[in-house]
C-alpha cells in the first residue's frame, strides 16, 4: 500500500484530475535555500534569459542591475508576507527514500522545497553613459567595459560611438580632437586632388590614401565612422561613405552660440528670431559715446545682452557697475511681463537726466537723438 | 564584474514549478513533537470538480482553505546561484563583498501557475475542544492581520 505512493512534484500538482487529491508536505531538504532566487520577467524577455543573452553587471558597492543585449534593468526586491510554498518538478532535488507521515490514501505527494519571502521584479532604466568618461587614466577592453558599465551592449556601443571612440589592439579609446580634426582635413584635400565626390567616398581609395599621408589605417576609417555614413549598395567590396552634413564640423570645433557675442545681435519677430549683426569693434571707445550707440541700436538692453558690448571698457576707478549706474538706469518690471534685468539710458551730452518713471518713453530725449535703430 | 545568467535546462524545456500560495503562516502545532519540518506534510490539496473556475481546496489541520488556480501575468525565473559563495545580489541588500571567483545564476525552473488561497480558514468541526483551540488561534491570527491592515 505505502508503495503506491507515487512521490512526484510540481507536475503532479499542474495536472491535478478533478475530485482528487494530493499532499503537500515540507521536502527532505526544505529549507532557507538562499541560493535559490526568483524573478519576475516580462514574457517577452524570456528568450532572451533562455538563450543565455542575459547578465548582471555592476560593481560590489553599485546595485547590480540586469542587461540583456539591448536594454537594462534595475533589480527591485519585492516582498511577500503570504507563504508561497515552492514546489519544484519530480527529480530536481534528491528525496529521501522514506517519507514519513504520509496519508496512505493520496495519489502522490508534491515536496515545497522552500518558502519564497519575495521575489525579484526588473525595472527598466534608462542608462547614463558618464561611466565611461570617467577614469582616463587607464584604457578598457570591451569586457572591462561591460563589467563596468551598467548598460547592455546596444547601450554601450551606442555611447561609445556618440564618445566617437575607436577599438584599437583590443582597447578602447576616445582619438584626440585636434588629431581627428587633422584626419579630416587632409580627407578634405584629398578628395579635392582626387575629385572625390563627399557624398560618395570609396572607403578603400580613402584608406590607402590617407595611410600613405602618414595616418594608421585604422584611424582613417575611424574618420569615415565618425564624420561620415555608410551608404547603401556597395560598390564591389569597398564599402561607400557620405560626409555628414551634421557632423562635418571638425572635431577641434565647439560651436556654440556664445561665441557670436559681442558680434551679433538676435531679435525675435513672432516665433523667428533673426540674428543680424552688430560688432562690438565698430562701436566708439569712449563709455559716454559707446553707451549713445547702444542705446541709439535699443532703447532697452537686457544685461546678458549688453555685458559683450561693454566688458572691454575700462575707465580708472570705475567697475562696470560703477559705468551702468552712471550711464543707465534700471527700469522697473511691469506687470504683465517679468522682464530681467534691463537698462535705460538717460543721456544728455553725458550727464544723467532723470527720465520719467511713469512715461513708458524709454527715451526721455527722443527729439534730440534719431529714433531707435530698431524701429525703422 | 559581470554575473552570467545561464539556462542549463536548454532554452526550449525549462522545467515549471508550481507556487501554493496561503494568506497566512502555516506553524507547526505545539503539541507537536517532531521538531524538524523535513518530510512532514502539511495538509492535502484536493481539485474540486466545478467545471468552470479550477478550485481547490487546501485543509490544513483541522483548517479548510479555498482557492483557485491563477496564472500569472507575468511568469517568475527561479534561479540558483552556482559557484555560489553567499550575499551575491541577495535580496534588497546587493553590496556584499564580492568574492574573485566566478559567480553565475543558472535557470533551473520557470513558474506560470500557482494555486492561491486567499479565503478566511474554514474550521472543520470534529471535536469541541478541537474546535475551540483551533478558534482561539485563529482569531489570534486575525486580530494580528487586522493590525496590518489585512483584513
Amino acid at each position: 500500500m505505502e508503495k503506491s505512493l507515487r512521490i512526484k512534484g510540481a507536475e503532479s500538482v499542474l495536472n491535478l484530475e478533478p475530485n482528487s487529491s494530493i499532499a503537500i508536505g515540507y521536502h527532505a531538504l526544505f529549507g532557507s535555500h538562499d541560493d535559490l532566487m526568483l524573478l519576475e520577467i516580462d514574457e517577452k524577455l524570456l528568450p532572451d534569459i533562455l538563450h543565455e543573452r542575459v547578465a548582471l553587471r555592476g560593481q560590489p558597492d553599485e546595485d547590480s542591475v540586469l542587461c540583456t543585449p539591448s536594454k537594462t534593468y534595475a533589480i527591485k526586491f519585492v516582498g511577500n508576507s503570504n507563504s508561497p510554498f515552492l514546489i519544484p518538478p519530480s527529480g530536481q532535488f534528491p528525496l529521501c527514500e522514506n517519507p514519513q507521515d504520509f496519508d496512505g490514501e493520496v495519489h502522490g505527494f508534491a515536496p515545497v522545497i522552500k518558502v519564497a519571502p519575495g521575489n525579484m521584479e526588473l525595472v527598466e532604466k534608462w542608462t547614463f553613459m558618464e561611466d565611461v568618461e570617467k577614469n582616463k587614466a587607464r584604457l578598457y577592453s570591451w569586457d572591462d567595459l561591460v563589467g563596468r558599465v551598467q548598460a547592455s551592449d546596444e547601450e554601450l556601443r551606442n555611447g561609445l560611438w556618440a564618445l566617437s571612440a575607436v577599438e584599437i589592439d583590443g582597447f578602447w579609446r576616445i582619438v584626440d580632437e585636434k588629431y581627428m580634426d587633422m584626419i579630416l582635413r587632409m580627407l578634405l584635400h584629398n578628395s579635392v586632388l582626387n575629385d572625390w565626390s563627399l557624398d560618395a567616398l570609396q572607403e578603400d581609395d580613402v584608406v590607402s590614401v590617407l595611410v600613405s599621408d602618414g595616418f594608421p589605417e585604422k584611424l582613417a576609417s575611424h574618420c569615415l565612422h565618425v564624420y561620415g555614413s555608410k551608404v547603401d549598395g556597395d560598390v564591389g567590396r569597398s564599402c561607400v561613405w557620405r560626409l555628414d552634413e551634421s557632423r562635418r564640423i571638425p572635431g577641434g570645433m565647439q560651436i556654440s552660440f556664445d561665441m557670436l557675442e559681442g558680434e551679433v545681435l538676435t531679435e525675435k519677430l513672432g516665433v523667428e528670431t533673426w540674428v543680424y549683426s552688430f560688432s562690438v569693434s565698430s562701436l566708439p571707445l569712449t563709455p559716454a559715446e559707446r553707451f549713445n550707440m547702444l542705446f541709439r541700436e535699443r532703447s532697452k538692453w537686457e544685461w546678458k545682452d549688453l555685458q559683450p558690448y561693454i566688458r572691454d571698457l575700462k575707465v580708472p576707478g570705475l567697475s562696470s557697475e560703477g559705468l551702468l549706474l552712471k550711464y543707465t538706469r534700471r527700469s522697473q518690471p511691469t506687470l504683465d511681463a517679468d522682464p530681467p534685468l534691463e537698462f535705460q539710458i538717460s543721456l544728455w551730452n553725458g550727464r544723467l537726466v532723470p527720465t520719467n518713471q511713469d512715461a513708458k518713453i524709454p527715451f526721455s530725449m527722443a527729439g534730440k537723438f534719431p529714433m531707435p535703430f530698431t524701429s525703422a | 564584474m559581470q554575473i552570467q545568467v545561464k539556462c542549463s535546462c536548454g532554452a526550449e524545456n525549462c522545467r515549471e514549478w508550481v507556487v501554493v500560495e496561503l494568506q497566512g503562516t502555516v506553524e507547526l502545532n505545539p503539541s507537536c513533537s517532531q521538531t524538524h519540518l523535513q518530510n512532514l506534510q502539511i495538509g492535502q490539496l484536493c481539485r474540486l470538480s466545478s467545471s468552470s473556475q479550477e478550485s481547490y481546496t487546501f485543509t490544513v489541520g483541522y483548517h479548510e482553505l479555498t482557492g483557485s488556480r491563477v496564472t500569472l501575468k507575468k511568469p517568475l525565473l527561479v534561479l540558483k546561484k552556482v559557484k555560489g559563495f553567499m550575499d551575491v545580489d541577495e535580496s534588497d541588500d546587493n553590496k556584499g563583498d564580492l568574492p574573485s571567483s566566478k559567480v553565475e545564476l543558472d535557470v533551473i525552473g520557470i513558474i506560470r501557475h500557482k494555486i492561491l488561497f486567499k479565503t478566511r480558514p474554514k474550521a472543520l468541526i470534529s471535536s469541541k475542544l478541537i474546535q475551540e483551540h483551533v478558534a482561539v488561534l485563529w482569531f489570534a491570527h486575525v486580530n494580528a492581520r487586522k493590525k496590518e491592515g489585512w483584513l
